[in-house]
């Protein structure tokens, strides 16, 4: 007993170092792109491809962790926040294609807007309870993302319609690092606010809606006010991740800005990490997007499918991208942070226990 | 007056087509709580068989039909107890994301069957109908609406005066009281999804009469089942059915809007869809559940 | 121990450079007097293999490969006396815009491609616009022909392609010339980028040669039940039904208006009755409909390099066997890759700028036309080709110059066809 025990912690600081490694890494390899790093010599370890990626794995970790706190913390599976993403990549980009704001004065609008919508839609919606509250939100993701591309006034789209918003190139020196910390810098945020909620009176009173809203009621949490908070920082979050999006990728549509996967995508990873755990939806992020991006062959490294003709290859790696999701929510459905917190290790037992558990 | 009647019949027949796909999907979320993501690749996998079926057997498209329903049914029957049964004790999350996975599988595999090409199924009398002045009726989605009613009557008889149907609405109201009365969860379970996916097949080889076919196709009529099913109610086959022909009044309605008309017949759809679900959940005709 | 590795360690170093030596020696000089083989250019083209945008994705990724084989089996592109190889490094976005942009970058920066081959679909288009201006690599497109992209001001992005609002204007142009001259359009529109555009344009144009708009009605991109638009044109009565629109559309339109009899004198589909599917789709009921098109196979140009008309037909179909003609996306991508060649050859550089400046001077004619760029970027000087489909296949009949047939008008009724 003792003995397992010892190999947990043993492997636990093994994660946890490798974990503080990879993500220096990550943190301080852009500065080498620097002219200063350049001219002393210091080998490139980031180029604008790494940028491009990296931004998005970041861009996924603040929605993860957004819909955590809706969804993980607070048990209440919104299927529509990518609503608040879109809603905060044209508010900064409409005030900076159209009203010439400078964007970072822009940019702090985007969150506003979005807590502004989460609180007037959370209201009603949150009354809802599972299923119906899953489907609702969606409705209201999608409903949001059409009327914003349509809506006109005297015959043309206020949003830029189909044709979408073109924002101006930033001009700023080493463009993809400036956007690259600035989205570490928002997951830096979200996380730490993860951080924070499960700190607080607010996140017991959250975790307490969980496992048993009426309960919770009758102890005296005010659930309406406490959810529609939960709601609201879900939807800041999500909303900053979009502004500073609408900056980075200079063109945003309806399909960019308000794809329905990305509603699926940041469920998945924060599944995949652990739901209600601070940095569980994190790493679900990086893993899911790094696993897409792999197959998708943006990565460096690409594996070769055998058996399988060049033009099938794309093809059948989203069948591999199907397959993996159907297993890993079959089969890890705790989400792979449950490895790194060391109580449990990755074994048949394990896989055997967890299928016992929700099979039929 | 003769282009309101001539709307009001588009709309209720293209509600066939709504109807046959929501009830595979109302009877399946209903029943066993499970938000089916890949229904919409079912109805496109029916799709593609009546095509395979009328192109190298020239068989008639509606006869095509049961052979959907079949071959869908023990698909499903396969899926739910091979693998979708695996996780119905976890989080109704897990279902959403396996489904997802599910759907993302079968789309690639149809496309790597059939490749990308567009597939219809035209047979000789489609685009003829009944005419009353300029007032006209179509065979081909007269015909579906027809199918569509017929499909839902038998899955409605199925459920309320057949056996199994008792066992499925046994476990309907309470799981583990269902299988302390010695019901098979596991097979009762697979039965319910195998005929949500029958409904699913024949929807979809109406569908490949209406519009030609592509192995993406299905995604759009997943997020209509979704309307339909609320709109209409969750809990009973004839409140799907109400909830098919009020989507499709609400469409063929939708482009008379002055301006930009149906390009917001999503926002309105999902919009109204809000709507019910905040105000009265159970639907225009459904039961609280 | 230490000092023998070092020795060994020293041999194998000084072997290897032989052997790089020689190589070098072997490569540099051919010695016979005939160009030298060069380093191998890559040209980038992320496309939407899978997802909605597969089918026209395969159809362009067609046009790039029958040029590459042309280009290779003559030994590259020439530049400066020296051939080069070329190769094209092809990616999957999954019809995903964000992705395409992600895999643009990885081609420019993993993949150091020297030039970029676009994408398909305004959408991506736009989004790979932006990532090519920003690492001043020139792009030359085939396939996205909304004007937005081009009116940004971007210097490295270029476009073979007749811009949207053209689509339909050729239509126009031809139904002036018929007799009895049709007055009334139906105008039915995709609510999408481009297919807004092409319907716009015919909104102005259409007035000028004496027609008007009785009806324009925009429905949600991909509807597949068009009932009650097409209900809405039947009421307006015109002599023209437009539809701009993509393939699942104009399937649906063209169903649906023989299902509730509508007629009028032209149906004409910007997008769609190009491609084989919609014939093998609609059957019978697919004959006598129009489609504005960027090329067809009976076009009379005179091209100044690379194959005929004729004979690029026949390379199609000796490569892609059992699919017919080549449909204009296949021509316009092949087009693209012409022009870099050009532009290529002009500047005797592979430098990204003289490249960039050769494609903004170009002037050349083609078996898919003329290719010369107005100053955004885009090709205004190829007209458009009007096709009809009469007895189950293509022929153009309009402009009257490169016509192979009469217009059928026109379009008899649905019951007496």
């Amino acid at each position: 007993m003792i003995a397992r025990a010892d190999t947990h912690r043993r492997w636990r600081r093994i994660f946890l170092i490798l974990g503080v490694i990879v993500g220096a890494y990550a943190l301080l390899a852009p500065l080498t792109s620097l002219d200063i790093a350049q001219s002393a010599g210091v080998p490139l370890l980031a180029d604008r491809l790494w940028f491009r990626i990296a931004t998005f794995i970041a861009m996924f970790v603040v929605m993860a962790t957004a819909w955590n706190i809706i969804g993980g913390i607070t048990g209440y599976a919104a299927f529509g926040n990518v609503a608040f993403f879109g809603i905060g990549a044209y508010t900064t980009g409409m005030l900076i294609s159209k009203a010439r704001w400078p964007f970072l004065a822009a940019l702090p609008v985007a969150p506003v807007m979005s807590t502004a919508f989460a609180a007037v839609v959370g209201l009603p919606l949150l009354r809802l309870r599972g299923h119906y509250f899953a489907v609702a939100s969606l409705g209201v993701g999608v409903a949001v993302g059409e009327l914003v591309q349509n809506v006109e006034y005297r015959g043309q789209p206020i949003f830029g319609g189909a044709s979408g918003l073109f924002l101006p190139i930033y001009a700023v020196d080493n463009r993809g690092l400036f956007f690259f910390y600035l989205m570490v810098l928002a997951a830096a945020i979200s996380i730490a606010v993860t951080w924070w909620v499960l700190r607080s009176r607010l996140g017991y009173g959250l975790i307490a809606i969980r496992e048993n809203e009426e309960a919770a009621a009758v102890i005296g949490v005010n659930t309406t006010a406490y959810k529609v908070a939960a709601f609201a920082l879900a939807a800041a979050l999500t909303g900053l991740a979009g502004g500073i999006f609408s900056q980075w990728n200079v063109f945003i549509n309806q399909d960019n800005t308000f794809p329905i996967e990305y509603n699926v995508q940041m469920i998945l990873m924060a599944l995949l990490g652990g739901t209600g755990t601070v940095f569980g939806p994190a790493a679900g992020a990086v893993l899911l997007q790094l696993l897409i991006q792999f197959l998708g062959g943006s990565l460096p490294i690409s594996a070769d499918i055998p058996f399988v003709s060049e033009s099938a290859r794309p093809i059948v790696a989203q069948v591999i991208l199907g397959v993996l999701l159907v297993v890993v929510v079959i089969f890890v459905p705790r989400g792979v942070i449950d490895f790194f917190g060391g109580r449990t290790r990755l074994s048949l037992a394990y896989l055997r226990r967890s299928l016992r558990e929700t099979s039929l | 007056m003769v282009d309101f009647v001539q709307l009001v019949i588009l709309g209720l027949l293209a509600g066939g087509v709504y109807v046959a796909v929501g009830v595979g999907f109302g009877l399946v979320w209903g029943v066993l709580n499970i938000v089916n993501l890949a229904h919409g690749a079912l109805v496109v996998v029916g799709g593609y068989l009546t095509w395979q079926l009328f192109t190298t057997l020239h068989l008639d498209p509606f006869l095509t039909l049961p052979v959907d329903a079949v071959a869908l049914f023990v698909f499903g029957y396969a899926l739910q107890r091979g693998v979708i049964n695996r996780i119905i004790r976890a989080p109704l999350l897990f279902t959403f994301l396996l489904t997802f996975g599910l759907n993302l599988i079968v789309v690639n595999l149809l496309l790597l069957i059939f490749g990308s090409d567009f597939r219809s199924v035209t047979p000789s009398y489609s685009g003829q109908g009944f005419e009353f002045g300029s007032i006209v009726i179509p065979y081909v989605p007269l015909i579906s609406l027809g199918v569509a009613i017929a499909l839902s009557a038998s899955l409605a008889f199925v459920l309320n005066r057949t056996r199994t149907g008792l066992a499925i609405n046994a476990i309907a109201s309470d799981r583990d009281a269902a299988q302390l009365v010695g019901i098979d969860l596991r097979h009762a379970y697979a039965v319910t999804y195998g005929l949500g996916a029958a409904c699913a097949g024949v929807a979809g080889g109406l569908i490949a009469l209406i519009q030609a076919i592509t192995p993406t196709a299905g995604e759009p009529y997943t997020l209509q089942a979704f309307v339909v099913v609320i709109l209409g109610g969750l809990g009973r086959v004839s409140a799907t059915v109400v909830g098919g022909l009020a989507f499709g009044l609400v469409e063929a309605f939708g482009q008379s809007i002055p301006g930009s008309g149906s390009v917001f017949a999503n926002a309105i759809a999902f919009g109204l869809m809000v709507l019910v679900l905040v105000t009265r959940p159970q639907g225009l005709m459904g039961r609280l559940r | 121990m230490g000092q023998n590795r070092g020795w060994v360690m020293t041999v194998r170093r000084l072997a290897l450079l032989a052997v790089a030596a020689v190589a070098m020696m072997a490569c540099g000089g051919s010695g016979s007097g005939g160009p030298t083989t060069g380093s191998t250019i890559v040209l980038g083209a992320p496309l939407g293999l899978t997802g909605a945008l597969t089918k026209e994705s395969t159809l362009t990724q067609q046009g790039y490969n029958l040029w590459l084989d042309w280009i290779n089996t003559r030994g590259g592109i020439l530049v400066n006396g020296v051939k080069h190889p070329v190769q094209i490094k092809y990616y999957d976005d999954t019809s995903n815009a964000n992705q395409s942009a992600v895999l643009m970058q990885k081609l420019i920066t993993e993949d150091k491609a020297n030039f970029l081959l676009g994408p398909y679909g305004s959408a991506a288009t736009a989004t790979d616009a932006a990532i090519a201006e920003q690492n001043q690599i020139p792009m030359v497109e085939a396939n996205g022909a909304a004007q937005s992209i081009f009116n940004q001001g971007y210097k490295y992005t270029f476009g073979v392609l007749s811009p949207a609002n053209k689509y339909l204007q050729g239509v126009i142009d031809m139904a002036a010339t018929l007799n009895p001259k049709p007055t009334t359009i139906a105008m039915l529109s995709a609510d999408d980028n481009f297919s807004l555009e092409v319907a716009n344009a015919i909104n102005t144009y259409a007035p000028t040669k004496g027609m008007n708009v009785v009806l324009f009605k925009k429905y949600k991109n991909g509807a597949t039940n068009l009932g009650a638009e097409v209900q809405a044109a039947k009421a307006a009565n015109p002599d023209i039904v437009l539809n701009s629109g993509h393939l699942t559309e104009a399937i649906a339109i063209n169903k649906a208006a023989k299902q509730q009899k509508l007629n009028a004198k032209i149906f004409a589909y910007s997008v769609g009755p190009s491609t084989p599917d919609f014939i093998t789709a609609l059957g019978a009921d697919a004959n006598f409909v129009y489609d504005g098109s960027q090329w067809t196979p009976q076009v009379k140009y005179t091209p100044a390099f690379y194959l005929t008309v004729a004979q690029y037909v026949a390379a199609y179909k000796a490569k892609y066997a059992g699919l017919g003609d080549p449909d204009y996306h296949v021509a316009e991508s092949t087009a693209a890759c012409l022009a870099l060649q050009r532009a290529i050859e002009n500047a005797g550089s592979l430098d990204p700028k003289k490249v960039r400046d050769a494609l903004a001077a170009l002037d050349v004619t083609v078996f898919f036309g003329q290719i010369k760029f107005d100053s955004r970027g885009i090709n205004i000087y190829k007209p458009m080709v009007v096709e009809q489909i009469q007895s189950g296949v293509h022929h153009t009949v309009f402009p009257a110059d490169i016509a192979d047939a009469q217009p059928m008008y026109p379009t008899p009724a649905w019951d007496q066809r």
